[in-house]
Formats: structure tokens, C-alpha cells, sequence
């Protein structure tokens, strides 16, 4: 209805603003002394690890904290107003009409029952109470608008019948359907793969300028931060501890946290053995069991005693720049242009002989069409076409892909959870690939371990630590005593380096970290010389991504083990591993050495991936690369080329070849290998997608 | 001796209940008015708002309803505790409530012990955080106390089989007409058809429902739960035809079943017994499955672990299903130390093969669900055999929403038990359980009143605090 239209101060400004949650037992302070303005057609990012408490901010501007949750102290103004004194209609009209919300989750925020079109209509209809029609025409004019293809058809459809990428631009349109003054994404494309996450982010930015709509874009991620933002607020346990410009918190970042955080992401340059990860020491504090004085001082490098540990820490301004605030007492003590004391450097491991050696691997599935009676027509999903590589000793190497490019598998054929339709897999020179793992002796099974992706998922939830590696070791026939055993298991939470009173933990009273580090262990259990890594570290917080990483690469240098580490996350693949190997759609379209692959020539795909990675570094200048439309489905992959429906040089090609033919593999240099059908001359015509912006 | 009153000496006590009831509904039915007519509070947050919200009219209403139960239940609560004291001198109430004294004695230890200690107490503890699962908890375990010292003849005024004279369909609180030195003076629930005490014979009734509906409950979960885990983890061809059995099973007329059961014909062809003999089996299959996956690798400690509780079952499970004369008679009469009658081994058969098929689906659907789980990746990929996911990776982890079921179903149970006592079946005519005993009084239900309603209302009560528990049961299991 009205819009708050004559206002020109900042759109959203929280002051000092403090949420706790009552539990039974206690109250919990999420959020204090938060203190942030949002300027018209301003984007500023909230940056911070899970738990920091930067959902409960986005929470409390929403007025929704549930029934826990409630303000204690400071204030929430929209365009002015302060919305904790708006009545429940009030607030009513604000959200969806003035403030909208973007969730991590699309399926979540989208009706199942309700067609787009009328889920996108609803808000000018309640809001502003126009027409039918009219309705219909700005949904039209939305959905156009976030670039989805056919947007009659897509009005007309339910959310399951799209993609996650579309659902999210939906959700985008929904958002934008009532032309809001401020916009709140909370993480909106964690949940999407990496290109459709760059074309997502593409499109928010576009949106926000076109609209000059305001946002508040919260996110873990640094780089997508950088690509998104003007400026952003670092949290840490509840509080905001700093805020600037992008440039100057990139540049000069004024708080030993921000300058930590930074340390711990593999950005361009990082190196494992030259310029190893410096992660943050220390776990995340609880909400309850915060220290005194500084929330950060018990794992900061610049603690000082007697002063750090003392009373409430307020933000002080740095001179000289714009609006740029830090929470430290000692900020102007501290030498922040001192190089970065390297860690332990190492050699690098020479890689020994081949252990694994996959030929011509096939995995296809059949799918019955109709379920029940199992008769009709066969679809055959090839979810592994023609994989053939080996893996050597204390080796790493890394096999990338986006969701349905057959990595997981991959992963669960070589296991032994399912056999293989074709090819062969050789494990020191033996066939395991039809060997089901029920029928594998316990020396293969002990060979070939896995870490998971999700630590909250992987260790079973009423079961001790402890206990669940004793039954490791009981299943690999390890230790002759329960005795022997116990003391096997210890000295496995020592390798991972957890405390030896883990043991009797249950898995709810570890962290995220140290979960992982349990599975870690206990796939080591059995002394394994291949480990399947499935994105082990994508889940967890990077300062303790940067740790878990180390840890890894830590026990593969001394156990020399080959390691396969399976991600979508480029920088930390670029920053760990030997060799890499690129999949689309389950064939291999690129496989080299770590510099072959991410230097040119590239495979387009690897081209459009290497661009699509948010990168937190203000130097580094990127080729711009947005693929179209998304992953097709495996049940019905595209002629040809699996990628020539989104390849941005299918034109050089003569002949239309790439809609005929699967390009044969070709060896360019040393190893490395490559399909497609481009000739040597465009391969050699190619640019580097990451630059230096000094160079 | 004078028949005894309702409420004896504390009869002043009566006028004030009447009007804290009356005022209790009064109370309430205002709120709702109010809350229909009223339009919802609005304001958040009342600091710049002006007019204080915390005096309207609806929080009035609130509070007198809160007012008016606070008094009813003070005045139920003097009730109970003059009559501890005063015994017979405070009516019928007095003496009913001295009576259960022990029952009292019990649930005040039960819940200062358990209040005290609960944060040390998991699922148990967190119980006692939420008002609905105390009231719950606490309902239940009044009868099962009551059960437990009803069987030791603590709680009983007279023997509940015992018929005597002049006292036959007497109302409540009639004295005996010649009472023997150390007889109880009164019925004080008045006599039955037969002239038995109808308050004994309540009390003894509890102990039928507890000692068979726990049991009974946890031989069904141990058939749903056995069958349960392989359908839903395997899935395919077995789910299909274990999901089809189940459905034929649920499609039956239960009390079609019951009947056909107790037929003497049916009986004698010994099927009853077969059926035992399956059923019973399956806590076997599940203990040997549960332990041999555990111990899989190390055989000295699988066999003795196998042997310690295995034998001991399999002795019992011999004992139980054995019967002397009929088609199962496999040990020698010395060895069969264990004599269940036919009709409760009906009873316990029937109970248990009617509510296992329900247990099979809640089991299915969470193996289904749990096993897509990382840590059952995490077992596959070591190479665990598919008994051990299911019993040490699966089933552990399913145990919230099985326990919530468990207490729901003991609840069904008890009126399946009730309905079975109803119709007479497989229980002797003269037990005292509560279906029996409400199914007597019915015949006179036009006449007299009393016999009926005391074991009417033991089943309710028991059936509702079940019920309850399970609400404050997963309640709390779903918060932190």
C-alpha cells in the first residue's frame, strides 16, 4: 500500500541491537551490540561462520524470531520507523511489500501445491490488491526479467517440474514482485551447483541495480561477498567485529579475525607444501561459554593479556576511511602488512607406483518406467562413460564435477557398493570391479575407505566415538584384545588429533570439525591406502576447513596414501592436489596435472567452472564466463558432446560435429588429456580465466 | 454399623467444590466468548504503545480460569489428604484414599527422586519439564502401582471372588451385615450382581491390564520390528510381499479374529498354539541377530554371549508354548514349570498378532528412512553385514518416535484387552479385569449404576494417561 516513498536516510539501521533465545536452562545471547546501516540501492554483506548469529539478525529485521527469541536491547529502524513498535498488521504489510526474504533452501520459500503463476500473483494481489490481470502481467514481466526460458510454460508449472536453479529465480521473482526497498538473501545459493550459483549471483547483482533495491546479503563465502557487495560487516560469535568498504576490508582489514579468516582460505597462490593454509586455532566459543573482554582473544595471535580479557570491547572507527569500523583494542599496535609467518613448509611427496588403476569403466543403470509391475520401457542411465585413469602412491587426486556428473558413482562402484557394468578397476593389479563388498576380504575392504561430506550425517548419533572406532577396528581384524583395540583407537584420535577424552563423547558434543575428524579416523582405522574423499571439507566452516585439509594432507604424507578427493570447490582442489580430474555428465573431459588444467588450453567446461568460483581476492581479475541453462538430466543426456548445449565455442567447430559425435580423447602434453572436438589452433587461442591484476 | 457417606466428616468441604466447579466452567466459557468476540492482541511490543495490555479483558478471562483451577485443585487436593488422615471418618472418599496409601507413598518417592535427579535422566528426565507427560506419567503409574500392590493383597478391602450375603447390587458404602473380627466393615463401592466387592475387584483388574499389555505390546514390537527393519532396508520384492501380508492382516475384522480364536473347534485343532509358537520365536530371532551381529568377528565372545541369553530364553520360550494334552506337547511334564492358561495365551496371541503389522509399518517406513544415512554409507563401505545396519545403525536411531508408539500402543492394548473382557473371551467368567467387570454391571446398568462405572472409569483413566505420556513424550524428544 502506501510505500514509505519520501524518505531519503538509510534504508535499513539497526543500532546496537542484542537477540537472545530462552532456553529451559539459560539464556542465550545470539546477537550483541550489532550495529549496521544499509543505504539505498546499497548491497553490504554479512560474513561470518555458522553459529555467528548472522540468520538471527536477518531474523530480528523480519520481526520473526519465534517464541524463544526475543530483543533485548537496541533498535531495528526501516526507513526510519522502528519495527519493533509497528503493530502485527503493520509488520504484515512490510514483509513482502517492503522487505523480502531470500532462503537458503528454494523448495522451502515455493507452495508444492501451487502453480508458480499464481504463487508469483498472490503478492500484488494481497499487497496491493490489484487485478487479476494485472497480476499476471507483472509475473510475466518477473519471470522475464530473472532470465528463465519460456516464462508462459514456467507460470504454468509446479516448482518440482524445475530445476534448483530455477526454483531460485523463481523465489528471486517472488521476491521482486513487489518491487521491495530492501532485500535479504540468506545464503541463496549454497544449495546450487557452482556455475548456476555464478549465473544466480549474475543476476541478483543485475536486479539490484535495475530496481535499486538495497540488500542485505548474508553469506560464509568471502568471494561471492566480493562479487556481490559494496560493502560487508565480519562477525564473529554474535558480534560484528568489522565493517567497511569492500576495499578496505579486503585491503587493509583492521581486526585480527578478518585477517585470520583470510589466512585460511586457498586463494590463488596457496600452496600445500610451499605456502601451506594457516588455520585458526581453537574452536568457535558456544554461545554460553563466551569469554570475557574479547570473544576472539582466546585463539588470536595478538592477545594480550590484562587488556584483551577485559570488559566490553566497543568498535572504534579507523581513521581515514570510509565508514570503516573495527572491534580491537590494539588495531593500531599491530603491523598489518607483516608477511605471514609460513607454516611448517614440506617437501613435496614424490608419487610411488600405481596402486589403482581404472580402465574403460562403464556404470549404467536401468530404470524401469513403470515401477510397480516392472514392465514397459527401459531407460538406461549412464552414469559412467568410459572412465579410464590411475592413481599412484601418496598421491592426490582430485575429481571435480557438479551435481550428476557421476562422481558419487564413481565412488560407489570402486567401494564395492555396486558392480561395475563394463571395464575394469585393478586395485595393485587385481580385478575388484565386480567384486560386491560383501564378497572383498577384509584386506581390500580395508584398503579402500571413504570420509563423507556431511559430518553431522556421518557418525551414527547414539553410538560413542570411541565405540565406533573400536567396531572399525573389529571389522578390519585389527588388534587380537579389546585391549589392543582400545589402545588402537586412542592412538587414532591422537593421529587425528583430537583429545584421548573424546572417546566416551557421543557425536551431539563434538563440533563439525571434530565430527569429520572421527570419520577421518576412523578411516584410517584399517591402515587404508586409497581414501575416497567426498567432499570432506565442503560442509564445514573455513577456518576449519583449513584445518581439516591440513590434517588430511598430514596423514597421507606419512601414511602415503592415495587419496581421491572428490569436490566442486576449485580453490581448495587447486590448492591440494596432484593431479585433477575434470567430469560432465559422466565422462572424463579433462584430466592433467593440477597447473595443466588450470592453465589454457582448457576443456570449455573447465573454462566456464574456473570462472564460475567466487574468488576473495580484490587483485585478481576474472573472465567473465556465465554457461546457460542448467545441468541436463542424465536420463536423457544430449546428443554428442555432453556439453555442447552449453558450450560458448560449439561455433568452432565446423560441421556441427558436436552435436554428432562424443569427442574421442586426446593427449595434448605429458598426461594431459582432454574431449572435445576443438582444433589445436582455438585450444592455443585460449586466455587465462584468472589473472593477476598487476600482471 | 451405619453405611458410610460420600464424604463423611469433611462434607463442609462440598459447597465450596460445587462452586469452584461451577465457577471453573463459568470461567471458561467467558474466555472462549471473549477470545471469539475480541478481535487478537496486536501490539508486540507495548513500551511507546500507551495503554498497558496486561488489564484487558481477555487476560482478566485468563486469569479467572487459572484462578478457578488453582482452586478446584487445592480443594481435590484437601480431599485426598483429610482422608488420609481421617480414613472412614471422611466418608467413602476418606477410606478409598486410605487405601491407597501405599499407591501415594510410591508415586511421591517416583517423583521427588525422579524430579530431583532429572537432568541426569535423558528422555525419562526431560519428562518432568513438560506438565502434560507428569500428569500422563503419573495417571499411569498410579494403576501400575496399584496393579503391583493389588497383587500383593495390599490395596483390596475384601477377596474380589468372595460373594456375601445381603450385599448383593448395594450401593456404595453399605456395611457388611455380619462382619467377622478383622473383615473391612464396608463395600465401598458398593456390591455387584453377585454380591462381590466391586472396589476390590477393580483393584485386582489393574494388575490384569499390567501384567499382560506391556508385555503383550513389546512381543508385537519385537515381530514388527524384526520384520520391520529387513522390508525397509532391503526394500524390493520382500518389502512388497511383508507390506502385502501386513495390509491382509489390518484388512481382518479384529474381533472376527477373536471370536474365530476361541472357538473350541479352532482351539483344538491347535492353531492358537502354532501361532504362539511363531510369534514367540521372534524375540529369539531377534536376540541371536541382535548379538551374533555385534560379535560377527570375534566367535569366543559371540558364542558365550549367545549362550547366556539364548538358553535361558529358549527354556522359556519351551516352557510357555508347551501344553500338556494338546498338539504341542514336546517336553515331558517335569520340565514344563510353566503352566499359561489356554484363554491368556489367547489372549497374549491375539493382542499381539493384531497390532504387530502396524509396528511393521512405523519400523519400515524409519529403516527406509534412516538408511540413507552417511553412517550407513560409512558401514556399508567397512563392510558390515546388512543384520548389524539394521540393529546397531538403524534401530538405535529410530528409537524416539518407537518409544512415543510404545506408550500409545500398551494404551490400545488395554482396550483391546477391555473389549476381549467385554465380550468374554479368553479370560475365565469370574475374572475381575475391567472389560469383564463393565460388561456385568451392564446388564443391570438401568438399575444400578455403581457396578459399572468404577472400572469404566480405571480404563479411561489409564488408556488417558498413556496417551498423555506419549504427547509429553514426544514433546520433549522433539525439543533440543
Amino acid at each position: 500500500m502506501n510505500k514509505l516513498s519520501d524518505y531519503d536516510g538509510p534504508v535499513l539501521e539497526i543500532d546496537k541491537l542484542s537477540i537472545s533465545f530462552f532456553t529451559r536452562l539459560r539464556e542465550i545471547p545470539a546477537v550483541m551490540d550489532f550495529s549496521v546501516s544499509v543505504q539505498p540501492g546499497e548491497a553490504v554483506g554479512l560474513v561470518g561462520e555458522s553459529g555467528c548469529g548472522k540468520s538471527t539478525v536477518a531474523l530480528g529485521v523480519m520481526q520473526d524470531l519465534g517464541k524463544n527469541g526475543r530483543i533485548v536491547g537496541g533498535s531495528i529502524k526501516f526507513k526510519g520507523r522502528d519495527l519493533a513498535e509497528m503493530s502485527r498488521e503493520e509488520l504484515r504489510d512490510i514483509r513482502g511489500n517492503e522487505i523480502a526474504m531470500i532462503y537458503q533452501e528454494p523448495m522451502a520459500s515455493l507452495n508444492p501445491a501451487m502453480k508458480i503463476g499464481r504463487q508469483l500473483m498472490e503478492v500484488p494481489m494481497i499487497h496491493e490488491g490489484v487485478s487479476e490481470k494485472e497480476a499476471h502481467a507483472r509475473a510475466l514481466e518477473v519471470v522475464t526479467d530473472v532470465r528463465l526460458p519460456d516464462p508462459e510454460r514456467m507460470l504454468n508449472s509446479y516448482p518440482h517440474q524445475l530445476s534448483g536453479g530455477q526454483q531460485q529465480r523463481i523465489v528471486i521473482a517472488m521476491a521482486l514482485m513487489s518491487k521491495p526497498s530492501l532485500l535479504i538473501l540468506d545464503e541463496p545459493t549454497t544449495a546450487l551447483d557452482v556455475t548456476v550459483e555464478a549465473a544466480v549471483v549474475e543476476l541478483v547483482r543485475d536486479l539490484g541495480k535495475k530496481y535499486g533495491t538495497s540488500m542485505l546479503f548474508i553469506s560464509h563465502n568471502l568471494g561471492l561477498i566480493l562479487e556481490t557487495c559494496d560493502r560487508l560487516c565480519v562477525m564473529y560469535s554474535g558480534e560484528a567485529v568489522e565493517r567497511g568498504s569492500i576495499a578496505d576490508v579486503f585491503d587493509e582489514m583492521q581486526h585480527p579475525y578478518t585477517q585470520a579468516l583470510f589466512r585460511s582460505i586457498p586463494l590463488p597462490g596457496a600452496d600445500k607444501n610451499a605456502h601451506p593454509l594457516v588455520a585458526i586455532p581453537g574452536n568457535f566459543p558456544l554461545p554460553h561459554e563466551r569469554p570475557p573482554g574479547c570473544n576472539f582473544g582466546p585463539r588470536c595471535d595478538y592477545f594480550e593479556a590484562g587488556r584483551c580479557d577485559q570488559g566490553q570491547i566497543q568498535m572504534a572507527d579507523v581513521a581515514g576511511n570510509d565508514r570503516h569500523a573495527t572491534r580491537c583494542l590494539r588495531y593500531q599496535e599491530i603491523d598489518w602488512n607483516a608477511p605471514i609467518v609460513v607454516g611448517d613448509q614440506t617437501e613435496k611427496t614424490k608419487p610411488g607406483e600405481v596402486v589403482l588403476k581404472i580402465d574403460n569403466l562403464k556404470k549404467y543403470y536401468e530404470v524401469a518406467a513403470n515401477a510397480l509391475f516392472g514392465g514397459g520401457v527401459k531407460k538406461v542411465v549412464k552414469a559412467n562413460e568410459t572412465l579410464s585413469f590411475e592413481a599412484r602412491e601418496s598421491e592426490t587426486l582430485a575429481i571435480v564435477g557438479e551435481s550428476g556428473c557421476g562422481k558419487s558413482t564413481f565412488a560407489k562402484v570402486l567401494m564395492g557398493l555396486e558392480t561395475a557394468t563394463e571395464g575394469e578397476i585393478l586395485l595393485d593389479g587385481k580385478n575388484i570391479e565386480q567384486t560386491a563388498i560383501e564378497a572383498r576380504n577384509t584386506q581390500t575392504v580395508s584398503d579402500v575407505q571413504m570420509v563423507f561430506q556431511n559430518p553431522f550425517d556421518t557418525l551414527n548419533p547414539s553410538m560413542t566415538v570411541g565405540r565406533q572406532i573400536i567396531r572399525a577396528l573389529e571389522i578390519f581384524d585389527i588388534g587380537d584384545t579389546d585391549q589392543d583395540r582400545k589402545q588402537r583407537m586412542l592412538e587414532l584420535l591422537d593421529l587425528v588429533k583430537l583429545p584421548r577424552a573424546f572417546a566416551e563423547r557421543m557425536p551431539r558434543q563434538l563440533s563439525g570439525g571434530q565430527k569429520q575428524r572421527v570419520g577421518i579416523a576412523r578411516a584410517f582405522s584399517g591402515g587404508a591406502r586409497i581414501v575416497v574423499a567426498d567432499e570432506p571439507v565442503s560442509a564445514l566452516d573455513v577456518s576449519v576447513q583449513a584445518a581439516v585439509t591440513d590434517l588430511l594432507m598430514e596423514i597421507q604424507r606419512t601414511e602415503k596414501t592415495t587419496l581421491l578427493f572428490i569436490s566442486h570447490d576449485l580453490s581448495i582442489v587447486r590448492y591440494l592436489s596432484d593431479r585433477v580430474m575434470v567430469m560432465y555428465l559422466g565422462h572424463v573431459v579433462e584430466l592433467g596435472d593440477t597447473d595443466q588444467v588450470f592453465s589454457p588450453p582448457y576443456h570449455p567446461y573447465t573454462e566456464a567452472l574456473l570462472s564460475a568460483v567466487p574468488i576473495a581476492d580484490t587483485s585478481i581479475e576474472k573472465e567473465h564466463i556465465v554457461l546457460e541453462g542448467d545441468i541436463p538430466s542424465a536420463m536423457d543426456p544430449p546428443s554428442g558432446c555432453p556439453f555442447q548445449t552449453r558450450c560458448r565455442w560449439k561455433g568452432e567447430v565446423a560441421g556441427g560435429l558436436c552435436d554428432q559425435e562424443v569427442p574421442p580423447t586426446r593427449t595434448l602434453e605429458a598426461g594431459h588429456q582432454i574431449k572435445c572436438h576443438l582444433s589445436d589452433e582455438v585450444l592455443e587461442r585460449m586466455q587465462p580465466v584468472i589473472k593477476l591484476a598487476a600482471e | 454399623m451405619d453405611p458410610l457417606s460420600w464424604t463423611g466428616k469433611i462434607a463442609f468441604l462440598d459447597p465450596f467444590l460445587f462452586l469452584a466447579l461451577g465457577l471453573l466452567a463459568a470461567s471458561v466459557a467467558v474466555w472462549v466468548l471473549l477470545s471469539i468476540v475480541l478481535p487478537e492482541d496486536r501490539a508486540i511490543n507495548v513500551t511507546a504503545g500507551g495503554a498497558s495490555l496486561s488489564s484487558g479483558p481477555r487476560d482478566l478471562a485468563t486469569l479467572a480460569v487459572k484462578a478457578a483451577l488453582m482452586a478446584t485443585t487445592a480443594l481435590l487436593l484437601s480431599y485426598l489428604v483429610l482422608g488420609l488422615i481421617m480414613g472412614t471418618g471422611a466418608g467413602i472418599v476418606g477410606a478409598i484414599a486410605q487405601q491407597f496409601l501405599p499407591v501415594w507413598i510410591a508415586l511421591v518417592l517416583l517423583f521427588t527422586l525422579s524430579i530431583r535427579y532429572k537432568r541426569r535422566l535423558g528422555l525419562y528426565g526431560k519428562l518432568f519439564d513438560s506438565p502434560i507427560g507428569m500428569i500422563g506419567f503419573g495417571l499411569v503409574m498410579f494403576w501400575v502401582f496399584t496393579g503391583i500392590f493389588g497383587a500383593f493383597d495390599l490395596i483390596i478391602t475384601h477377596d474380589p471372588l468372595a460373594q456375601v450375603s445381603g450385599l448383593k447390587n448395594k450401593v456404595p458404602g453399605t456395611a457388611l451385615r455380619n462382619p467377622q473380627e478383622g473383615d473391612f466393615q464396608w463395600y465401598l463401592l458398593g456390591g455387584d450382581n453377585l454380591a462381590r466387592d466391586v472396589f476390590s475387584r477393580m483393584v485386582k483388574g489393574a494388575w490384569e491390564v499390567v501384567k499382560i499389555a506391556p508385555l503383550a505390546t513389546l512381543f508385537a514390537f519385537m515381530v514388527g520390528i524384526t520384520l520391520g527393519l529387513p522390508a525397509g532396508y532391503f526394500g524390493g520384492k520382500l518389502d512388497t510381499f511383508l507390506s502385502f501380508l501386513a495390509n491382509l492382516i489390518l484388512a481382518f475384522p479384529v474381533i472376527l479374529l477373536f471370536y474365530l480364536l476361541v472357538t473350541p473347534e479352532i482351539v483344538q485343532t491347535g492353531l492358537p498354539q502354532y501361532m504362539a509358537i511363531v510369534l514367540f520365536a521372534f524375540p529369539l530371532i531377534f536376540f541371536y541377530v541382535l548379538i551374533n551381529a555385534r560379535y560377527r568377528t570375534q566367535p569366543a565372545k559371540n558364542y558365550l554371549w549367545l549362550a547366556a541369553v539364548l538358553l535361558p530364553m529358549l527354556i522359556l520360550y519351551l516352557m510357555v508354548v508347551n501344553e500338556p494334552g494338546s498338539k504341542v506337547n514336546l517336553l515331558p511334564a517335569v520340565l514344563d514349570r510353566i503352566d499359561i492358561p489356554g484363554g491368556i495365551l489367547v489372549v497374549f496371541v491375539s493382542v499381539v498378532f493384531v497390532n504387530s503389522p502396524t509396528v511393521f509399518r512405523i519400523v519400515r517406513g524409519l529403516a527406509m528412512d534412516i538408511k540413507t544415512r552417511d553412517y550407513v554409507a560409512a558401514a556399508q563401505t567397512r563392510g558390515e553385514r546388512p543384520w548389524y545396519i539394521m540393529l546397531w545403525e538403524v534401530l538405535p536411531n529410530a528409537r524416539g518416535p518407537l518409544i512415543v508408539d510404545f506408550c500409545l500402543r500398551i494404551g490400545y492394548t488395554t482396550i483391546l484387552l477391555g473389549t476381549l473382557g467385554f465380550f468374554g473371551l479368553g479370560l475365565p467368567p469370574e475374572s475381575p479385569d475391567w472389560g469383564s467387570t463393565i460388561n456385568e454391571g451392564r446388564k443391570l446398568l438401568a438399575i444400578y449404576l455403581h457396578p459399572a462405572l468404577p472400572p469404566a472409569f480405571a480404563l479411561l483413566s489409564m488408556v488417558l494417561g498413556l496417551n498423555l505420556l506419549a504427547d509429553g513424550l514426544r514433546e520433549e524428544s522433539l525439543k533440543d
